[in-house]
């Protein structure tokens, strides 16, 4: 018995809690993805390497000598430009072609490789790290977790939270339903179908650049950081149904705990291969993931 | 006869011309990367071999004949490494071949010596397999293997810190499983004992998931062999859950390098490594070495710099010895030689052709590698495991 109390107090626990803060990291990401797609029906390929830009203008922010918290509040209003010029400048352009989904996706596949050297040139290739905001740790049942971390957990839980309110509580969050539903009866009810959908666009991005400021002091900063988090986040989108929130946050949950717990059983290398697994009999037993899309639920 | 009369030839040639050369060069190819990843690898092995080259010309250059530079780019891969290196055995008529940098390259050139029935030697591989299983009577390596760098951090781990309790980590591919199975050998056979290993897939986002293990096994030391921005996740995670207090952490020698040692910060504090050159060496060789180098380049050398440096006088030792740089008489005269290197004197080591060296122990204090202790050769070299001649 103590030794089992060991094993979980030493090995399970800690690593569920470090699942569901790596799991709150991947919903974040997916999060902005699911908007995106829910609404403009666009597969933004793009997203990490929006990720990667809001942690380096992480980096700029406090090389000016501002802290953590300024960082936090100026890096996403500094976002909902670049994401709002995408939208108008490159979406646009190919949005109203019958090849929607196609042209999308290749554009952004396209512009996220040149905003990768694009940060290459800027910042150069080698990786910087910022400083933890928070240091320390809390023993919670004797199970250590750093402060960070858990400010990670709860700060994230709550971001998850003000997302669902705005999207399904606010009279914005109705438009953006409204036009996501039928965009042609929502312009003629007077929403402004266009403004809408490069405000999201927008934000979208902009909870990218949050989800960058916040993992930076935890995974670290160089160019190529957009790939680390898209392919779990493009899963976990898959899994919970493309353009559902509920279905990110669900799935986010899910995936990272499957591969948090399995990596203790099985060779960490096959942690992944299982949870694209898991993707894969989704798709083909319920293609159309946990939930509902935006808008239909 | 007919090489004393071409020389002869152009000794007529070059004072009719009004030069005062009188010999005809000794030409020496340098494949090497002087574009891409390992292009700042590249740039040292030339400064190296140039700054040799310039001052053992100064001085009357080799058995009385100038040294002369022939640079070639090899952009890190080995099929472009052999039509460069036959290039310049066919073509440019050279006698020696040098400056290959990633092991595939050094073996795949290798090949091609043997074939036209030259020498080579690599400055800068570290793999093993050169001078061990696939070792060739054509291929001499005068910079220190990964087998002398894991025996140098081990001899270092026994002194300080005795049977201790030491955890693994290492990356999941072929490299890391060697580094750590090959580190482990050592450091066992001195008395340090298993903790427990574990493989992390490369480019891991999280290493938290492994603590668990980690901290349940209570290990006095870990060792890694991850390297690049897996060394900067790996050790300040391991600080933000405040594993490194009571934890000696030890690696391979490319996991704390100069490109990631600034994103790791105070986290690298207290990493320890085997290394075979440090530009810290106290000996007044090293010191008008390293004056020298950064004199003429504005930098400082490292091991790369440092070995390709010691390349020339390898050359120039083994020449002056055979009095020709005819093959087989030169292969004789390189087995067993020593010669002056910036690290001291180097022997090479006729059974497998791999340079005995004393080793160093580096360990990271204020963000720069300070050394913290020395091995000698003959502790680090290991076993003679080259079965081909």
């Amino acid at each position: 018995m103590p030794e089992f109390l060991d094993y979980f107090q030493f090995v399970l626990a800690p690593q569920m809690l470090n699942g569901l803060s790596l799991g709150v990291a991947v919903i974040l990401m997916a999060l902005g993805l699911t908007i995106i797609f829910g609404l403009l029906d666009v597969i933004n390929m793009a997203h990490g390497e929006f990720y990667a830009i809001g942690a380096f203008l992480a980096l700029s922010v406090g090389a000016l000598g501002f802290d953590f918290w300024v960082m936090l509040a100026v890096v996403p209003l500094m976002m909902v430009p670049i994401g709002w010029l995408t939208e108008q400048v490159l979406i646009q352009r190919v949005f109203h072609s019958r090849e929607r989904h196609i042209l999308t996706l290749l554009l952004t596949f396209g512009f996220g490789m040149v905003l990768e050297d694009v940060l290459k040139l800027v910042y150069g290739p080698n990786t910087q790290k910022p400083p933890t905001p928070i240091g320390g740790g809390t023993e919670i049942l004797g199970i250590f977790l750093p402060n960070y971390r858990l400010f990670l957990i709860v700060f994230g839980a709550a971001l998850i939270l003000a997302v669902w309110l705005v999207v399904f509580r606010s009279r914005l969050g109705a438009m953006v339903r409204a036009a996501a539903w039928d965009k042609d009866m929502a312009s003629s009810l007077g929403v402004p179908v266009r403004l809408v959908y490069s405000g999201t666009f927008a934000f979208g991005v902009a909870l990218a650049g949050l989800s960058g400021v916040l993992l930076a002091p935890i995974y670290s900063v160089f160019p190529t950081m957009g790939r680390d988090f898209i392919l779990m986040a493009f899963t976990v989108v898959i899994v919970g149904g493309m353009g559902s929130i509920q279905g990110a946050v669900v799935a986010g949950v899910l995936l990272t705990q499957v591969q948090a717990i399995s990596s203790l059983y099985i060779s960490p290398v096959w942690s992944d291969p299982l949870v694209f697994g898991i993707m894969v009999m989704v798709l083909m037993v319920r293609p159309q993931g946990l939930f509902g899309k935006l808008g239909n639920a | 006869m007919t090489k004393k009369t071409s020389a002869l030839a152009a000794a007529l040639l070059l004072t009719s011309a009004g030069t005062a050369l009188a010999a005809d060069p000794i030409r020496i190819g340098v494949v090497t990367p002087l574009s891409g990843t390992y292009a700042p690898i590249g740039q040292q092995v030339r400064w190296g071999l140039e700054l040799a080259a310039k001052q053992v010309n100064d001085k009357g250059g080799i058995a009385g004949r100038p040294v002369e530079l022939l640079f070639e780019d090899e952009e890190a891969n080995p099929a472009v490494a052999v039509q460069k290196a036959e290039k310049l055995f066919q073509v440019a008529k050279v006698d020696f071949l040098t400056g290959t940098v990633n092991s595939g390259s050094t073996l795949a050139v290798g090949q091609v010596a043997e074939r036209n029935d030259r020498l080579l030697a690599t400055t800068v591989s570290f793999a093993d397999s050169i001078t061990t299983d696939k070792c060739s009577p054509n291929v001499f390596r005068v910079n220190a293997r990964a087998g002398q760098q894991s025996a140098a951090l081990a001899e270092w781990l026994n002194k300080e810190k005795p049977k201790s309790k030491v955890f693994f980590l290492g990356p999941d591919y072929e490299m890391g499983r060697s580094t750590v199975a090959a580190f482990k050998q050592a450091a066992t056979d001195k008395g340090a004992s298993d903790a427990g290993e574990v493989f992390a897939p490369l480019d891991s986002k999280d290493y938290t998931q492994y603590f668990g293990q980690l901290r349940a096994s209570r290990p006095a030391v870990i060792y890694t062999s991850v390297a690049g921005n897996d060394t900067v996740r790996l050790l300040t995670q391991l600080e933000e859950y405040g594993l490194l207090r009571n934890l000696t952490v030890v690696g391979a020698s490319g996991t704390v390098t100069s490109q990631n040692i600034g994103a790791i910060g105070k986290a690298a504090e207290g990493f320890v490594t085997g290394v075979g050159y440090s530009p810290e060496i106290g000996t007044p060789e090293n010191k008008a070495f390293v004056d020298a180098f950064r004199a003429a380049y504005k930098t400082d050398p490292d091991l790369y710099g440092a070995d390709s440096f010691g390349l020339i006088h390898f050359y120039k030792a083994a020449v002056e010895k055979a009095g020709t740089t005819a093959t087989a008489a030169l292969r004789d005269a390189m087995r067993g030689i020593q010669w002056q290197t910036p690290q001291g004197t180097k022997t090479m080591r006729g059974g497998d052709h791999q340079a005995v060296q004393e080793m160093y122990a580096v360990q990271v204090t204020d963000g720069k590698f300070r050394i913290v202790g020395t091995v000698p050769g003959e502790a680090a070299i290991g076993q003679d495991l080259c079965t081909k001649f």
